[in-house]
């Protein structure tokens, strides 16, 4: 352990949200919740995988993603994404922010792999929020495919009778 | 009984469950086994497996006609169940069947193309008086008609496939306007889905509840109901969750419903087990929607609250056996739920979430039954549907079934895909839902949030989040569990971990 590291006091969890998880270092094997202690342990055996121990009931957790400083953690079948922060970063995080532009493309992905069935749009079109853009089927369903916002489509990349894998692009959309 | 060894022309946890019953009976069962899931559960429980492993066609084996006919005069079978999905309502299968002298486990063809056909059924239940949705008289041959006929029953309509079902081909259309893209687009859906591109208009019932009627008839011309199965709880036409019977009904207006369902069934002559759809509107007029000719997902409801084993019926039936029940031999007694366990990620709009299940723990209270196909180790695939489990509780009232299935939910221990879990958590412990008081519309009107989590579950997860970071980054020693652990990761796991790059 470098010297600066051991002079961490605290660190965040900022979850996907915005809201934000103090935790004290060194970190404690409890969690203070009004004026009690309740012990959390991190657990696995062979029957349960890996699991959280918290109030004498097991909760599944499995790690999905984590990459730097960010994790995505599966807790009890709901995902959470977390940024974890030191004091510093968390600072310097505040003021990159504050300087950032607001996006003026919107790129309308695949939420999930499947067939295109159809293309509604064609370039130059105007689309509204809420508008149907591309007609994708996964597993036996059919999905209407949204504009999340109102502008004029400047790429499809999506064509009919071909497959798509989560997050292909489908169409690009000029705010 | 005739009956002696019967091909299973389906999978999963279908298969399992009429491999079940037909051990009961003495019956010999046969599976095929499949390329895609060599390994699959439903396996296990045959007696004979027919290997198709090497059969590199492109039409799954569950829907080639010809090669089911094969497999079940080599395997020596005498009948076939053809389950849920697949060829269950395809007319040309069963009477395929019967030209070979196999018995087909359901109606008789002629009923299955009669009410497969939602024009047919339409004429067939307006002859019958039955109170239906004011619609086209037949097919629509264009947007111009469409919106003639549209105009003439009144805005919203919902434009339907003549061949459809399972929601695909079904757009409502509220103004004139949109009906020309409306139209293009279920005509188009229909066609690819159902190789079939004719539609029909309806009015459109706004939220309505789904109330379904079990039908059970034999081949003497006695039909009768089970009763009913609300199926309100749907997103984009698929069930989540069903429950018999139905909070909406009381006993005069079951009566009076059921003996409709009866007269649509005996209309085409109907026997073996099959379902007759309506839509209940908050007046509680009721309309004929479709007949399903077939055992529903849903049936262990039904199974629950009666006694009755559905899939030995339709044996019997098959078997030319008359039904032993009279209608007033039909006593519902308790209440059950039946939840869909789907691989599917309810965060992201209920997207498939196919994987392996890495393991899989279901509680087995007396007041729990579980239908599935899966165990740990199994793969939910992207070829066929996402169910994983169907867990089914029961109570004495439909308070005690819900505070049996909040109980039963918790238990579940699922781990390698996402699933609907958190979905039905939450639904259970809506005040909506407790009340009875849900449409078809609840999960897109009444929702903000489609899951659920308790008070502390996120500061845990961000605790653990924090854990992993010390461990990584700020730590000398290694953490001490293995998460990676090389041979035991999941597809699912990995493949999100390689998008990443």
């Amino acid at each position: 352990m470098t010297n600066e590291k051991s002079q961490i006091k605290k660190l965040y969890a900022l979850s996907s949200e915005n809201r934000k998880f103090s935790f004290s270092l060194p970190l404690k094997e409890t969690i203070r919740i009004g004026k009690r202690n309740y012990e959390v342990k991190l657990k696995s055996d062979e029957k349960h995988g890996t699991y959280i121990l918290w109030k004498n009931r097991k909760y599944p957790v499995e790690i999905v993603q984590s990459r730097q400083n960010r994790y995505e953690i599966l807790f009890n079948d709901i995902s959470y994404t977390f940024t974890v922060e030191t004091p510093f970063s968390l600072q310097r995080m505040k003021v990159l922010n504050s300087k950032k532009g607001k996006a003026e493309q919107e790129y309308v992905k695949a939420p999930m792999p499947g067939k295109i069935i159809d293309v509604l749009v064609r370039e130059g079109a105007t689309v509204l929020r809420g508008e149907p853009v591309v007609i994708l089927e996964a597993m036996k369903m059919q999905n209407e495919i949204l504009s999340p916002v109102n502008g004029i489509v400047v790429k499809v990349a999506a064509k009919a009778n071909t497959n798509v894998m989560k997050d292909d692009l489908l169409v690009e959309i000029k705010l | 009984m005739k009956i002696k060894r019967i091909l299973i022309a389906n999978r999963g946890e279908i298969a399992v469950r009429i491999m079940k019953t037909a051990r009961l009976m003495n019956i010999e069962t046969v599976a095929v086994k499949t390329g895609v899931e060599p390994n699959a559960m439903y396996l296990s429980s045959a007696d004979i497996i027919y290997d198709n492993t090497e059969d590199v066609s492109e039409i799954p084996v569950f829907l080639d006609i010809e090669k089911l006919i094969a497999i079940a005069i080599k395997t020596q079978a005498d009948a076939v169940h053809p389950g849920y999905g697949f060829l269950a309502e395809n007319a040309y299968f069963a009477q395929k069947c019967i030209d070979n002298k196999i018995i087909f486990i359901g109606p008789a063809p002629d009923a299955i193309y009669k009410m497969g056909n939602k024009t047919i059924a339409r004429k067939i239940a307006l002859a019958g008086g039955i109170p239906m949705a004011m619609g086209s008289e037949g097919n629509i041959s264009d947007e111009d008609e469409a919106v003639k006929v549209a105009e003439k029953i009144g805005y919203p309509v919902i434009i339907k496939a003549a061949s459809g079902g399972g929601g695909r081909g079904m757009r409502i259309v509220r103004k004139s306007d949109e009906m020309e893209k409306m139209f293009n687009i279920a005509s188009k859906e229909a066609e690819k889905a159902f190789n079939d591109p004719s539609v029909f208009i309806e009015k459109y019932i706004e939220n309505p509840k789904h109330i379904e009627f079990q039908i059970l008839g034999d081949q003497h011309g006695n039909v009768i109901h089970l009763g009913e199965r609300e199926c309100s709880i749907q997103r984009k036409h698929q069930k989540l969750l069903e429950e018999a019977p139905s909070s909406a009904l009381d006993s005069k207006l079951r009566k009076q419903m059921g003996t409709m369902a009866v007269q649509i069934a005996s209309a085409v002559n109907y026997y073996s087990a099959g379902t007759v759809e309506f839509l209940l509107d908050s007046e509680k007029n009721f309309y004929f929607m479709e007949m399903n000719t077939r055992i529903q997902v849903e049936h262990p409801v039904t199974e629950i609250i009666t006694g009755i084993d559905l899939i030995e019926q339709q044996i019997r039936i098959a078997n030319e056996e008359k039904l032993k029940y009279k209608q007033e031999d039909i006593k519902l007694e308790g209440w059950a739920i039946e939840c869909r366990i789907n691989a599917e990620d309810v965060q992201a709009g209920f997207a498939p979430d196919p994987g392996k299940i890495v393991s899989l723990m279901m509680p087995s209270d007396p007041c729990v039954r579980v239908d599935t196909g899966v165990q740990a180790g199994s793969s939910i695939v992207a070829s066929y549907d996402s169910m994983i489990a169907k867990l089914i509780v029961k109570g004495k009232d439909r308070k005690e079934a819900i505070k049996h299935c909040k109980m039963a939910l918790d238990k579940v221990w699922i781990k390698g895909t996402k699933t609907t879990l958190p979905f039905f958590r939450m639904l259970v412990r809506h005040q909506k839902f407790q009340d009875g008081n849900f449409t078809t519309a609840f999960i897109e009107k009444d929702l903000e949030k489609y899951y659920f989590n308790s008070e502390y579950e996120e500061m845990l997860a961000a605790w653990l989040a924090t854990k992993l970071f010390i461990e990584e980054n700020l730590n000398d020693n290694s953490i001490n569990i293995d998460f990676k652990h090389g041979k035991d990761m999941s597809p699912w796991l990995l493949n999100k971990r390689i998008n990443q790059f």
